[in-house]
Protein backbone atom coordinates (compact mmCIF):
# COMPACT_ATOMS: atom_id res chain seq x y z
CA UNK A 1 0.00 0.00 0.00
CA UNK A 2 2.63 2.48 1.06
CA UNK A 3 4.77 1.63 -2.19
CA UNK A 4 1.51 2.74 -4.37
CA UNK A 5 0.92 6.03 -2.84
CA UNK A 6 5.04 6.51 -2.73
CA UNK A 7 4.62 5.88 -6.32
CA UNK A 8 1.41 8.69 -6.77
CA UNK A 9 3.10 11.03 -4.91
CA UNK A 10 6.43 10.92 -7.77
CA UNK A 11 4.38 10.79 -10.23
CA UNK A 12 2.54 13.78 -9.12
CA UNK A 13 5.85 15.62 -8.26
CA UNK A 14 6.56 14.50 -11.98
CA UNK A 15 2.78 15.62 -13.53
CA UNK A 16 3.71 19.04 -11.99
CA UNK A 17 6.49 19.41 -14.69
CA UNK A 18 4.19 18.02 -17.76
CA UNK A 19 1.58 20.05 -16.56
CA UNK A 20 4.24 23.27 -16.62
CA UNK A 21 5.48 22.37 -19.76
CA UNK A 22 1.91 22.18 -21.01
CA UNK A 23 0.60 25.33 -20.17
CA UNK A 24 3.23 27.47 -20.73
CA UNK A 25 4.06 25.91 -24.78
CA UNK A 26 0.18 26.92 -25.17
CA UNK A 27 0.61 30.34 -23.89
CA UNK A 28 3.20 30.74 -26.40
CA UNK A 29 3.09 28.74 -29.13
CA UNK A 30 -0.73 30.18 -30.16
CA UNK A 31 0.40 34.21 -30.24
CA UNK A 32 3.56 32.81 -31.99
CA UNK A 33 1.85 30.84 -34.06
CA UNK A 34 -0.27 33.52 -35.11
CA UNK A 35 2.54 35.64 -35.80
CA UNK A 36 4.11 33.34 -38.14
CA UNK A 37 0.99 32.20 -39.34
CA UNK A 38 0.82 36.17 -40.62
CA UNK A 39 4.31 36.22 -41.37
CA UNK A 40 4.32 33.14 -43.53
CA UNK A 41 1.52 34.82 -45.51
CA UNK A 42 3.60 38.15 -45.74
CA UNK A 43 3.69 39.34 -49.46
CA UNK A 44 7.30 40.08 -48.88
CA UNK A 45 8.75 37.48 -50.57
CA UNK A 46 11.97 37.22 -48.52
CA UNK A 47 9.51 37.25 -44.68
CA UNK A 48 7.50 34.35 -46.75
CA UNK A 49 10.15 32.20 -47.62
CA UNK A 50 12.22 32.25 -44.30
CA UNK A 51 8.97 31.85 -42.77
CA UNK A 52 8.47 29.12 -45.11
CA UNK A 53 11.54 27.61 -44.01
CA UNK A 54 11.39 28.04 -40.68
CA UNK A 55 8.06 25.56 -40.61
CA UNK A 56 9.18 23.02 -43.31
CA UNK A 57 12.55 22.61 -40.69
CA UNK A 58 9.99 22.63 -37.35
CA UNK A 59 8.06 20.14 -38.64
CA UNK A 60 10.92 18.29 -40.88
CA UNK A 61 13.41 17.78 -38.02
CA UNK A 62 12.65 15.79 -34.84
CA UNK A 63 11.49 17.75 -31.86
CA UNK A 64 13.83 15.71 -29.55
CA UNK A 65 16.44 16.85 -31.58
CA UNK A 66 15.24 20.44 -31.80
CA UNK A 67 14.88 20.36 -28.03
CA UNK A 68 18.26 19.39 -27.89
CA UNK A 69 19.55 22.05 -29.81
CA UNK A 70 17.97 24.82 -28.12
CA UNK A 71 19.46 23.49 -25.00
CA UNK A 72 23.59 22.95 -26.31
CA UNK A 73 23.09 25.93 -28.76
CA UNK A 74 23.57 28.91 -26.34
CA UNK A 75 26.98 27.44 -25.21
CA UNK A 76 28.25 25.98 -28.51
CA UNK A 77 27.81 29.37 -30.57
CA UNK A 78 28.72 31.91 -27.48
CA UNK A 79 30.21 30.01 -24.58
CA UNK A 80 27.73 30.80 -22.54
CA UNK A 81 27.98 28.55 -19.43
CA UNK A 82 24.45 26.44 -18.97
CA UNK A 83 24.44 27.58 -15.32
CA UNK A 84 24.33 30.74 -16.42
CA UNK A 85 20.72 30.56 -17.97
CA UNK A 86 18.80 29.26 -15.31
CA UNK A 87 16.50 32.75 -15.39
CA UNK A 88 14.69 33.20 -11.92
CA UNK A 89 15.96 29.91 -10.44
CA UNK A 90 14.37 27.97 -12.94
CA UNK A 91 16.68 25.25 -14.38
CA UNK A 92 17.84 25.95 -17.76
CA UNK A 93 16.96 22.67 -18.94
CA UNK A 94 12.96 23.16 -17.91
CA UNK A 95 12.99 26.70 -19.75
CA UNK A 96 14.56 25.07 -23.04
CA UNK A 97 12.34 22.47 -23.15
CA UNK A 98 9.52 25.17 -22.98
CA UNK A 99 11.52 26.94 -25.83
CA UNK A 100 11.86 24.14 -27.93
CA UNK A 101 7.96 22.93 -27.71
CA UNK A 102 6.78 26.80 -28.23
CA UNK A 103 9.10 27.19 -31.24
CA UNK A 104 7.60 23.77 -32.48
CA UNK A 105 4.06 24.03 -31.84
CA UNK A 106 4.14 27.45 -32.90
CA UNK A 107 4.75 25.61 -36.67
CA UNK A 108 2.37 23.36 -36.60
CA UNK A 109 -0.46 26.26 -35.42
CA UNK A 110 1.04 28.58 -37.46
CA UNK A 111 -0.01 26.42 -40.71
CA UNK A 112 -3.68 25.65 -39.11
CA UNK A 113 -3.94 29.36 -38.55
CA UNK A 114 -3.16 30.01 -42.44
CA UNK A 115 -5.41 27.45 -44.14
CA UNK A 116 -8.13 29.38 -41.31
CA UNK A 117 -7.16 32.69 -42.23
CA UNK A 118 -7.13 31.99 -46.06
CA UNK A 119 -10.87 29.87 -45.80
CA UNK A 120 -12.12 33.65 -44.62
CA UNK A 121 -14.05 34.71 -47.64
CA UNK A 122 -12.76 38.18 -49.09
CA UNK A 123 -16.13 39.55 -49.41
CA UNK A 124 -15.57 39.95 -45.27
CA UNK A 125 -12.57 41.94 -46.24
CA UNK A 126 -14.37 43.88 -48.35
CA UNK A 127 -17.56 44.55 -46.23
CA UNK A 128 -15.04 45.58 -43.76
CA UNK A 129 -12.92 47.39 -45.78
CA UNK A 130 -16.37 49.91 -46.58
CA UNK A 131 -17.52 50.44 -43.29
CA UNK A 132 -14.37 52.18 -42.82
CA UNK A 133 -12.95 49.21 -40.13
CA UNK A 134 -8.90 49.67 -40.62
CA UNK A 135 -7.28 46.75 -41.03
CA UNK A 136 -6.48 45.89 -37.46
CA UNK A 137 -10.05 45.68 -36.55
CA UNK A 138 -10.83 43.85 -39.56
CA UNK A 139 -8.42 41.33 -38.36
CA UNK A 140 -9.26 41.16 -34.78
CA UNK A 141 -13.06 41.74 -34.63
CA UNK A 142 -13.89 40.01 -38.44
CA UNK A 143 -11.51 37.96 -39.20
CA UNK A 144 -9.97 36.02 -36.10
CA UNK A 145 -12.83 35.26 -34.43
CA UNK A 146 -14.21 33.27 -37.53
CA UNK A 147 -10.77 31.56 -37.74
CA UNK A 148 -10.84 30.71 -33.91
CA UNK A 149 -14.08 28.90 -35.26
CA UNK A 150 -12.58 26.93 -38.34
CA UNK A 151 -9.22 25.87 -36.65
CA UNK A 152 -10.83 24.57 -33.57
CA UNK A 153 -11.06 20.98 -34.50
CA UNK A 154 -7.16 21.01 -35.46
CA UNK A 155 -6.28 22.68 -32.89
CA UNK A 156 -7.68 20.26 -30.41
CA UNK A 157 -5.66 17.40 -32.09
CA UNK A 158 -2.37 19.79 -31.67
CA UNK A 159 -3.57 20.13 -28.09
CA UNK A 160 -3.69 16.10 -27.66
CA UNK A 161 -0.79 15.44 -28.99
CA UNK A 162 0.69 18.09 -26.85
CA UNK A 163 -0.12 16.07 -23.40
CA UNK A 164 1.74 13.24 -25.18
CA UNK A 165 4.64 15.03 -25.88
CA UNK A 166 5.26 16.29 -22.83
CA UNK A 167 7.27 13.22 -22.10
CA UNK A 168 9.86 13.76 -25.06
CA UNK A 169 11.27 16.12 -22.27
CA UNK A 170 13.31 13.56 -20.81
CA UNK A 171 15.76 13.97 -23.43
CA UNK A 172 17.04 17.15 -21.00
CA UNK A 173 16.41 15.07 -18.21
CA UNK A 174 13.34 17.07 -16.89
CA UNK A 175 11.94 15.06 -14.31
CA UNK A 176 8.39 15.37 -15.90
CA UNK A 177 5.99 12.28 -15.20
CA UNK A 178 7.24 9.92 -17.78
CA UNK A 179 11.20 10.47 -16.71
CA UNK A 180 9.49 9.56 -13.11
CA UNK A 181 7.56 6.69 -14.09
CA UNK A 182 10.56 5.55 -16.15
CA UNK A 183 12.77 5.67 -12.92
CA UNK A 184 9.47 4.00 -10.82
CA UNK A 185 9.73 1.53 -13.33
CA UNK A 186 13.20 0.07 -13.13
CA UNK A 187 13.74 0.63 -9.37
CA UNK A 188 10.62 -1.11 -8.80
CA UNK A 189 11.45 -3.36 -11.51
CA UNK A 190 7.45 -3.32 -12.39
CA UNK A 191 5.46 -1.96 -15.37
CA UNK A 192 2.81 -0.26 -13.02
CA UNK A 193 4.14 3.17 -12.68
CA UNK A 194 4.37 2.91 -16.62
CA UNK A 195 0.77 2.08 -16.57
CA UNK A 196 -0.13 4.51 -14.05
CA UNK A 197 1.50 7.31 -15.84
CA UNK A 198 -0.22 6.27 -18.91
CA UNK A 199 -3.71 6.70 -16.82
CA UNK A 200 -2.72 10.07 -16.09
CA UNK A 201 -2.14 10.95 -19.61
CA UNK A 202 -5.48 9.72 -20.63
CA UNK A 203 -7.16 11.90 -18.11
CA UNK A 204 -5.25 14.49 -18.69
CA UNK A 205 -6.86 13.88 -22.59
CA UNK A 206 -10.06 13.52 -21.58
CA UNK A 207 -10.05 16.74 -19.84
CA UNK A 208 -8.46 18.86 -22.97
CA UNK A 209 -11.32 17.24 -25.04
CA UNK A 210 -14.47 17.52 -22.75
CA UNK A 211 -13.00 21.70 -22.19
CA UNK A 212 -12.40 21.58 -26.14
CA UNK A 213 -15.89 20.50 -26.93
CA UNK A 214 -17.53 22.94 -24.42
CA UNK A 215 -15.69 25.81 -26.19
CA UNK A 216 -16.55 24.39 -30.07
CA UNK A 217 -20.28 24.47 -28.68
CA UNK A 218 -19.96 27.86 -27.59
CA UNK A 219 -19.60 28.53 -30.82
CA UNK A 220 -21.79 26.56 -32.23
CA UNK A 221 -24.59 30.18 -32.37
CA UNK A 222 -23.87 30.69 -35.93
CA UNK A 223 -22.57 28.33 -38.75
CA UNK B 1 -24.59 68.59 -56.65
CA UNK B 2 -22.86 65.74 -57.92
CA UNK B 3 -22.61 62.87 -55.49
CA UNK B 4 -20.40 60.45 -58.09
CA UNK B 5 -18.45 61.42 -61.16
CA UNK B 6 -15.97 59.39 -63.32
CA UNK B 7 -14.44 60.83 -65.95
CA UNK B 8 -12.59 58.41 -68.22
CA UNK B 9 -12.04 56.06 -66.06
CA UNK B 10 -10.06 52.85 -67.49
CA UNK B 11 -9.13 49.63 -65.92
CA UNK B 12 -7.86 46.45 -67.10
CA UNK B 13 -7.13 42.81 -65.44
CA UNK B 14 -4.16 42.06 -66.88
CA UNK B 15 -4.36 42.33 -70.68
CA UNK B 16 -8.50 41.97 -70.79
CA UNK B 17 -9.27 46.04 -70.96
CA UNK B 18 -12.15 45.85 -68.64
CA UNK B 19 -13.87 49.76 -68.43
CA UNK B 20 -12.47 51.50 -71.33
CA UNK B 21 -13.26 55.00 -70.64
CA UNK B 22 -16.04 55.49 -68.44
CA UNK B 23 -18.02 58.72 -67.97
CA UNK B 24 -20.69 58.78 -65.33
CA UNK B 25 -22.27 61.28 -63.19
CA UNK B 26 -24.93 61.23 -60.45
CA UNK B 27 -26.60 64.26 -59.04
CA UNK B 28 -28.11 64.31 -55.26
CA UNK B 29 -31.13 62.66 -55.05
CA UNK B 30 -30.95 60.63 -58.20
CA UNK B 31 -31.73 57.05 -58.54
CA UNK B 32 -29.65 55.65 -61.61
CA UNK B 33 -29.72 52.12 -62.82
CA UNK B 34 -27.03 50.15 -64.71
CA UNK B 35 -28.44 46.82 -66.86
CA UNK B 36 -26.11 45.39 -69.08
CA UNK B 37 -25.02 41.51 -70.32
CA UNK B 38 -22.94 39.62 -67.81
CA UNK B 39 -19.47 40.41 -68.54
CA UNK B 40 -20.19 43.95 -69.34
CA UNK B 41 -17.94 45.35 -66.90
CA UNK B 42 -21.33 46.61 -63.96
CA UNK B 43 -18.77 45.23 -61.41
CA UNK B 44 -15.83 46.26 -61.78
CA UNK B 45 -17.35 50.42 -62.20
CA UNK B 46 -19.21 49.74 -59.07
CA UNK B 47 -15.99 48.26 -57.61
CA UNK B 48 -13.83 51.13 -58.69
CA UNK B 49 -16.36 53.56 -57.66
CA UNK B 50 -16.25 52.06 -54.07
CA UNK B 51 -12.43 51.65 -53.91
CA UNK B 52 -12.63 48.20 -54.16
CA UNK B 53 -10.40 48.31 -57.29
CA UNK B 54 -7.57 50.78 -58.36
CA UNK B 55 -8.26 52.33 -61.89
CA UNK B 56 -5.12 52.38 -64.01
CA UNK B 57 -6.61 55.91 -65.18
CA UNK B 58 -9.29 58.52 -65.20
CA UNK B 59 -10.87 60.63 -62.78
CA UNK B 60 -13.44 59.70 -59.74
CA UNK B 61 -15.07 61.95 -57.34
CA UNK B 62 -17.67 61.31 -54.73
CA UNK B 63 -19.38 63.88 -52.42
CA UNK B 64 -16.80 66.32 -53.80
CA UNK B 65 -13.70 64.91 -52.62
CA UNK B 66 -11.40 63.71 -55.28
CA UNK B 67 -10.99 59.77 -54.47
CA UNK B 68 -8.48 59.48 -57.96
CA UNK B 69 -6.96 62.06 -60.80
CA UNK B 70 -4.88 61.23 -63.35
CA UNK B 71 -2.55 64.31 -64.07
CA UNK B 72 -2.47 66.18 -67.40
CA UNK B 73 0.45 64.26 -69.27
CA UNK B 74 0.86 61.41 -67.01
CA UNK B 75 -1.19 57.91 -67.82
CA UNK B 76 -0.39 56.70 -63.95
CA UNK B 77 -3.95 57.20 -61.21
CA UNK B 78 -3.21 59.41 -58.53
CA UNK B 79 -4.90 58.34 -55.12
CA UNK B 80 -6.32 60.26 -52.25
CA UNK B 81 -3.58 59.70 -48.77
CA UNK B 82 -5.03 57.58 -46.36
CA UNK B 83 -6.69 59.55 -44.48
CA UNK B 84 -8.33 60.99 -47.01
CA UNK B 85 -9.96 57.66 -48.12
CA UNK B 86 -11.00 57.25 -44.95
CA UNK B 87 -13.26 60.35 -45.07
CA UNK B 88 -14.49 59.28 -48.49
CA UNK B 89 -15.51 55.98 -47.58
CA UNK B 90 -17.58 57.65 -45.14
CA UNK B 91 -19.40 59.34 -48.08
CA UNK B 92 -20.92 55.76 -49.65
CA UNK B 93 -22.12 52.45 -48.99
CA UNK B 94 -22.22 49.02 -50.85
CA UNK B 95 -24.74 46.47 -50.96
CA UNK B 96 -23.36 43.12 -52.11
CA UNK B 97 -24.74 40.76 -54.11
CA UNK B 98 -24.37 37.99 -51.80
CA UNK B 99 -24.73 40.18 -48.99
CA UNK B 100 -21.73 39.65 -47.12
CA UNK B 101 -23.35 39.95 -43.29
CA UNK B 102 -20.28 38.73 -40.65
CA UNK B 103 -22.20 35.51 -39.56
CA UNK B 104 -20.63 35.94 -36.16
CA UNK B 105 -22.15 38.82 -35.66
CA UNK B 106 -25.79 39.45 -34.67
CA UNK B 107 -28.14 41.41 -36.70
CA UNK B 108 -27.57 44.27 -34.29
CA UNK B 109 -23.97 44.23 -34.46
CA UNK B 110 -23.72 43.43 -37.92
CA UNK B 111 -25.71 47.18 -37.92
CA UNK B 112 -23.95 48.99 -35.10
CA UNK B 113 -20.14 47.74 -35.06
CA UNK B 114 -18.93 50.38 -37.38
CA UNK B 115 -20.87 53.19 -35.43
CA UNK B 116 -19.17 52.44 -32.55
CA UNK B 117 -15.81 51.48 -33.51
CA UNK B 118 -15.33 53.69 -36.67
CA UNK B 119 -17.38 56.44 -36.36
CA UNK B 120 -16.80 56.45 -32.28
CA UNK B 121 -20.82 56.85 -31.60
CA UNK B 122 -21.89 55.60 -28.46
CA UNK B 123 -23.52 52.10 -27.82
CA UNK B 124 -26.99 53.79 -27.02
CA UNK B 125 -26.65 56.15 -29.80
CA UNK B 126 -26.00 52.98 -32.40
CA UNK B 127 -28.55 51.09 -30.77
CA UNK B 128 -31.34 53.39 -31.23
CA UNK B 129 -30.10 53.84 -34.82
CA UNK B 130 -30.22 50.18 -35.57
CA UNK B 131 -33.83 50.16 -34.00
CA UNK B 132 -34.69 52.84 -36.53
CA UNK B 133 -33.66 51.16 -39.53
CA UNK B 134 -34.46 47.41 -38.40
CA UNK B 135 -38.53 49.32 -38.67
CA UNK B 136 -37.74 50.42 -41.39
CA UNK B 137 -36.15 47.22 -43.09
CA UNK B 138 -39.34 45.30 -41.36
CA UNK B 139 -36.99 43.49 -39.46
CA UNK B 140 -37.87 44.60 -35.84
CA UNK B 141 -37.92 41.63 -34.33
CA UNK B 142 -34.61 40.20 -35.25
CA UNK B 143 -32.07 42.64 -34.03
CA UNK B 144 -30.85 39.17 -31.92
CA UNK B 145 -30.89 36.86 -34.43
CA UNK B 146 -27.73 35.49 -36.63
CA UNK B 147 -27.63 35.95 -40.10
CA UNK B 148 -27.74 31.98 -40.58
CA UNK B 149 -31.16 32.37 -38.75
CA UNK B 150 -32.22 34.71 -41.70
CA UNK B 151 -33.86 34.17 -45.39
CA UNK B 152 -31.99 35.60 -48.16
CA UNK B 153 -34.18 38.59 -48.11
CA UNK B 154 -33.96 39.43 -44.96
CA UNK B 155 -30.18 38.96 -44.77
CA UNK B 156 -30.15 41.59 -47.63
CA UNK B 157 -32.31 43.85 -45.81
CA UNK B 158 -30.11 43.46 -43.00
CA UNK B 159 -27.28 44.81 -45.19
CA UNK B 160 -29.15 47.23 -46.87
CA UNK B 161 -29.41 48.66 -43.22
CA UNK B 162 -25.58 48.16 -42.42
CA UNK B 163 -24.64 50.23 -44.81
CA UNK B 164 -27.44 53.26 -44.28
CA UNK B 165 -26.04 52.97 -40.49
CA UNK B 166 -23.33 55.64 -40.87
CA UNK B 167 -25.53 57.76 -43.06
CA UNK B 168 -23.99 57.53 -46.38
CA UNK B 169 -24.45 59.57 -48.98
CA UNK B 170 -24.99 57.16 -51.95
CA UNK B 171 -25.60 54.13 -52.40
CA UNK B 172 -24.29 51.74 -54.23
CA UNK B 173 -26.03 48.32 -54.97
CA UNK B 174 -24.51 45.15 -57.19
CA UNK B 175 -27.51 43.13 -58.08
CA UNK B 176 -29.00 43.11 -54.80
CA UNK B 177 -31.67 40.36 -55.66
CA UNK B 178 -29.71 38.33 -58.08
CA UNK B 179 -28.53 35.66 -55.05
CA UNK B 180 -32.45 35.27 -53.49
CA UNK B 181 -34.91 32.79 -54.84
CA UNK B 182 -37.40 34.74 -56.49
CA UNK B 183 -40.07 35.03 -54.07
CA UNK B 184 -38.04 36.98 -51.65
CA UNK B 185 -36.96 39.42 -54.42
CA UNK B 186 -40.13 41.59 -53.78
CA UNK B 187 -39.04 42.56 -49.97
CA UNK B 188 -36.25 43.90 -50.61
CA UNK B 189 -36.78 45.68 -53.92
CA UNK B 190 -39.61 47.74 -51.83
CA UNK B 191 -37.30 48.25 -49.45
CA UNK B 192 -34.98 50.09 -52.38
CA UNK B 193 -38.35 51.54 -53.63
CA UNK B 194 -39.21 53.31 -50.47
CA UNK B 195 -35.09 54.36 -50.22
CA UNK B 196 -35.99 56.23 -53.66
CA UNK B 197 -39.09 57.88 -52.68
CA UNK B 198 -36.75 59.63 -49.41
CA UNK B 199 -34.79 60.83 -52.40
CA UNK B 200 -31.98 58.50 -51.40
CA UNK B 201 -28.73 59.03 -54.16
CA UNK B 202 -28.51 55.30 -55.30
CA UNK B 203 -26.49 53.52 -58.08
CA UNK B 204 -28.02 50.07 -59.19
CA UNK B 205 -26.78 47.36 -61.11
CA UNK B 206 -29.83 45.22 -61.80
CA UNK B 207 -31.39 42.29 -63.58
CA UNK B 208 -35.10 43.09 -63.07
CA UNK B 209 -35.74 45.44 -65.79
CA UNK B 210 -39.75 46.07 -64.55
CA UNK B 211 -37.94 47.98 -61.23
CA UNK B 212 -35.31 50.03 -62.91
CA UNK B 213 -38.12 51.51 -65.19
CA UNK B 214 -40.05 52.09 -62.23
CA UNK B 215 -37.46 53.43 -59.85
CA UNK B 216 -34.70 54.83 -61.71
CA UNK B 217 -34.22 58.37 -62.78
CA UNK B 218 -31.81 57.51 -65.29
CA UNK B 219 -31.02 53.88 -67.03
CA UNK B 220 -27.47 53.15 -68.34
CA UNK B 221 -26.89 50.17 -70.40
CA UNK B 222 -23.07 48.96 -70.62
CA UNK B 223 -21.73 46.55 -72.21
CA UNK B 224 -17.88 45.67 -73.30
CA UNK B 225 -16.72 47.74 -71.35
CA UNK B 226 -18.66 51.08 -72.09
CA UNK B 227 -21.68 52.67 -71.67
CA UNK B 228 -23.71 52.01 -74.71
CA UNK B 229 -26.75 54.07 -74.16
CA UNK B 230 -27.94 56.06 -71.24
CA UNK B 231 -31.51 57.89 -70.79
CA UNK B 232 -34.66 58.77 -69.24
CA UNK B 233 -35.83 54.96 -67.32
CA UNK B 234 -39.02 54.68 -69.80
CA UNK B 235 -37.09 55.86 -72.52
CA UNK B 236 -34.14 53.01 -72.58
CA UNK B 237 -36.33 50.42 -71.61
CA UNK B 238 -39.42 51.33 -74.13
CA UNK B 239 -37.54 53.06 -76.84
CA UNK B 240 -34.07 52.03 -76.94
CA UNK B 241 -32.01 53.76 -79.64
CA UNK B 242 -28.70 51.24 -79.80
CA UNK B 243 -29.24 48.20 -81.47
CA UNK B 244 -27.43 46.02 -78.77
CA UNK B 245 -29.42 47.11 -76.35
CA UNK B 246 -32.26 46.11 -78.13
CA UNK B 247 -31.04 42.79 -78.36
CA UNK B 248 -30.10 42.82 -74.68
CA UNK B 249 -33.87 43.81 -73.81
CA UNK B 250 -35.56 41.77 -76.36
CA UNK B 251 -34.27 38.94 -73.67
CA UNK B 252 -36.59 40.24 -71.06
N1 LIG C 1 -10.53 40.27 -60.35
C1 LIG C 1 -10.62 40.01 -61.68
N2 LIG C 1 -9.57 39.46 -62.34
C2 LIG C 1 -9.64 39.22 -63.67
N3 LIG C 1 -10.69 39.47 -64.43
C3 LIG C 1 -11.78 40.01 -63.84
C4 LIG C 1 -11.80 40.29 -62.44
N4 LIG C 1 -13.00 40.83 -62.13
C5 LIG C 1 -13.71 40.87 -63.29
N5 LIG C 1 -12.98 40.37 -64.32
C6 LIG C 1 -13.41 40.29 -65.71
O1 LIG C 1 -13.88 41.56 -66.10
C7 LIG C 1 -14.99 41.44 -66.96
C8 LIG C 1 -16.14 42.25 -66.40
O2 LIG C 1 -16.59 41.65 -65.22
P1 LIG C 1 -17.71 42.30 -64.30
O3 LIG C 1 -17.32 43.69 -63.98
O4 LIG C 1 -17.90 41.39 -63.17
O5 LIG C 1 -18.96 42.30 -65.26
P2 LIG C 1 -20.51 42.32 -64.90
O6 LIG C 1 -20.66 42.73 -63.47
O7 LIG C 1 -21.07 43.31 -65.86
O8 LIG C 1 -21.02 40.95 -65.16
C9 LIG C 1 -15.31 39.96 -67.09
O9 LIG C 1 -14.72 39.50 -68.28
C10 LIG C 1 -14.60 39.36 -65.90
O10 LIG C 1 -14.18 38.06 -66.17
MG1 LIG D 1 -21.55 41.68 -61.85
Amino acid sequence: MERYISTITQLAAGFKFTLIIFAFTILFSIPLGLLVAKLRMSKFKVISGITRVYISIMRGTPLMLQLLLVYFLPNMLFGIALRDLNFGGVDYRLTATVIGFSLNYAAYFAEIFRGGIQSIPKGQYEAAQILGFTNTQTFFKIVLPQVIKNVLPAVTNEVITLVKDTSLAQVLSVTEMFTAAKALSSAQVSIMPLIAAGVFYYVMNGLVEIVMNRFEKSMNYYH
Amino acid sequence: MKLLEMKDVKKSFGDLQVLKGIDLSVEQGEVVAIIGPSGGGKSTLLRCATTLETIDSGFISIGGDTLVSTPAGSDKAHYADKHQMTEIRSKFGLVFQNFNLFPHFSVRRNITEALVSVHKKSKEEANSICDELLAKMGLSEKGDSYPCNLSGGQQQRVSIARALATNPEILFFDEPTSALDPELTAGVLKVIRDLAEEKMTMVIVTHEMSFARDVADRIIFMDGGVIVEQGPASEVINNPKNDRTKEFLAGY
